[in-house]
């Protein structure tokens, strides 16, 4: 009998890092460089809901992902001449970017997350109540969005970068590579470790897997 | 290789990104089937891989690239009203813009001198098709007819040129002009030097003639031949 396979539906993880965004994306940056307002509106449109979209599900915080977003951009505007494309697509140096800035932030606010951890340390409450608690924002997410948004903020930084990066963004092992500035294997296992950590913790939330 | 639950745990990533070998895969299959803690495990990241895959992108708030680009390039103005409707005079006030309609100003300038127009009396009647037409043919004609005489002026003038310099090569002296008497000769007769014959006066006199009708068209050389022409008109 051939064995039962648990192959999860293999979505055909691309990346971002297309060729025509690749040369789209260097040629708006030197037309920046050059001073062309249009182009630099032009890579924002094109970047703010990933950044967003990042920001947010490491902080599961909307007001704090909008002001990481503004500060990423800033950031990316002030130092936009040392962006090599050499060292990988812009799309990942602007990640980059981001991961560093979260960390920063993460870092500045652990007297707030020592406090959260407090109160995860008491039992966990049903999903009804966590349901009732945000109820903006599982309107805003849907629910499933919402419970992985919530599993999301109780993993370590760098389990939760890897499993946002690979799962969420979609990104290849080579390009998280890159952001985090690890060694791949190191990559391998913090998505590893990542996936069957949040798996748990869905799993202690009382989520049912589709 | 003995496939076991930690070796499961490991490499479960691989297995769900399709990175294990045909072998791997086979043994890892063949494990968890038979293990009833390894199911549900790999089951439930499995599911999980599925449903984080499947969410959705989450929308910014619709202010977010206007606050992005007022911090970096700075605000820009919303035009309202008339300087929405006039703000695309604000393109017209480039240099690239002032040049090209100099040049459009400066070949419609030359186009319509050259086509006749009168710019002390403008008449509209100077712009019709047929006029420019008849006023460009008679100009054509005209510098035609100008640059032929030019050319035969300049004709004429070259072979009188030619024929006085040969004139000037013949010999000049009294000596050679003057009838001479011959030393052993008995007076009265002559030394068979022959004087200019008629055809060769005519001749000369027809040169100057033509001559002296060149110098009132041609007022330029009448002055360096003139002089030249009067003292060689009569031998």
């Amino acid at each position: 009998m051939a064995p039962r396979s648990f192959g999860v539906k293999l979505v055909t993880v691309a990346g971002f890092e297309a060729d025509d965004t690749l040369e789209q994306d260097a040629q708006l940056v030197q037309q920046c460089l050059q001073g062309d307002g249009s182009a630099w509106e032009e890579l924002v449109r094109r970047h703010t809901r990933r950044i967003f979209n990042i920001c947010y599900r490491f902080t599961g915080n909307g007001t704090e992902s909008e002001d990481l977003s503004q500060e990423v951009f800033l950031r990316v505007y002030k130092t936009l001449g040392s962006y090599r494309s050499a060292h990988g697509g812009f799309a990942t140096w602007m990640t980059s970017v981001t991961r560093n800035l979260l960390i920063d932030h993460y870092r500045r606010t652990k007297r707030d997350r020592i406090t959260d951890s407090l109160e995860d340390s008491m039992p966990v409450v049903e999903n009804k109540e966590s349901v009732g608690r945000r109820p903006d924002q599982q309107l805003l997410l849907g629910e499933l969005s919402y419970q992985v948004q919530n599993a999301l903020t109780k993993l370590s930084p760098e389990l939760r970068e890897a499993v946002i990066l690979r799962d969420l963004q979609q990104l290849e092992y080579n390009e998280i590579r890159q952001v985090l500035d690890v060694p791949e294997g190191t990559v391998k296992s913090r998505i590893n470790r990542g996936r069957i950590e949040l798996a748990r913790i869905l799993q202690q939330m009382g989520v049912r897997p589709s | 290789m003995t496939w076991t639950c930690e070796l499961t745990e490991a490499r479960l990533s691989d297995y769900l990104d399709g990175l294990l070998s045909p072998d791997d895969r086979h043994a890892f299959d063949m494990h968890v089937n038979a293990c009833e803690h390894c199911v549900p495990f790999v089951a439930g990241v499995s599911h999980l891989l599925t449903d984080l895959r499947s969410l959705e992108q989450i929308e910014p708030p619709p202010q977010l690239v206007t606050l992005i680009l007022n911090r970096t390039i700075g605000p820009r103005e919303t035009k309202k009203g008339w300087r929405l409707a006039f703000g695309w005079l604000n393109a017209l006030a480039s240099a690239r813009f002032a040049y090209s309609a100099i040049s459009v100003a400066a070949s419609l300038l030359i186009l319509l001198t050259a086509a006749g127009f009168s710019w002390r009396k403008p008449k509209l009647a100077d712009l019709s098709p047929a006029t420019i037409y008849r006023f460009a043919d008679q100009q054509a004609h005209l510098v035609y007819a100008r640059s032929t005489k030019f050319v035969s002026d300049l004709r004429v003038v070259y072979e009188i040129q030619s024929r006085l310099s040969k004139d000037n090569e013949l010999p000049t002296t009294p000596e050679t002009t003057m009838p001479q008497s011959a030393p052993g000769k008995n007076p009265g007769s002559t030394d068979g030097t022959r004087p200019a014959t008629p055809k060769q006066q005519n001749r000369a006199n027809g040169i100057g003639r033509e001559l002296e009708l060149l110098a009132t068209q041609v007022p330029i050389i009448s002055g360096a031949w003139s002089g030249q022409l009067i003292g060689r008109r009569t031998p």
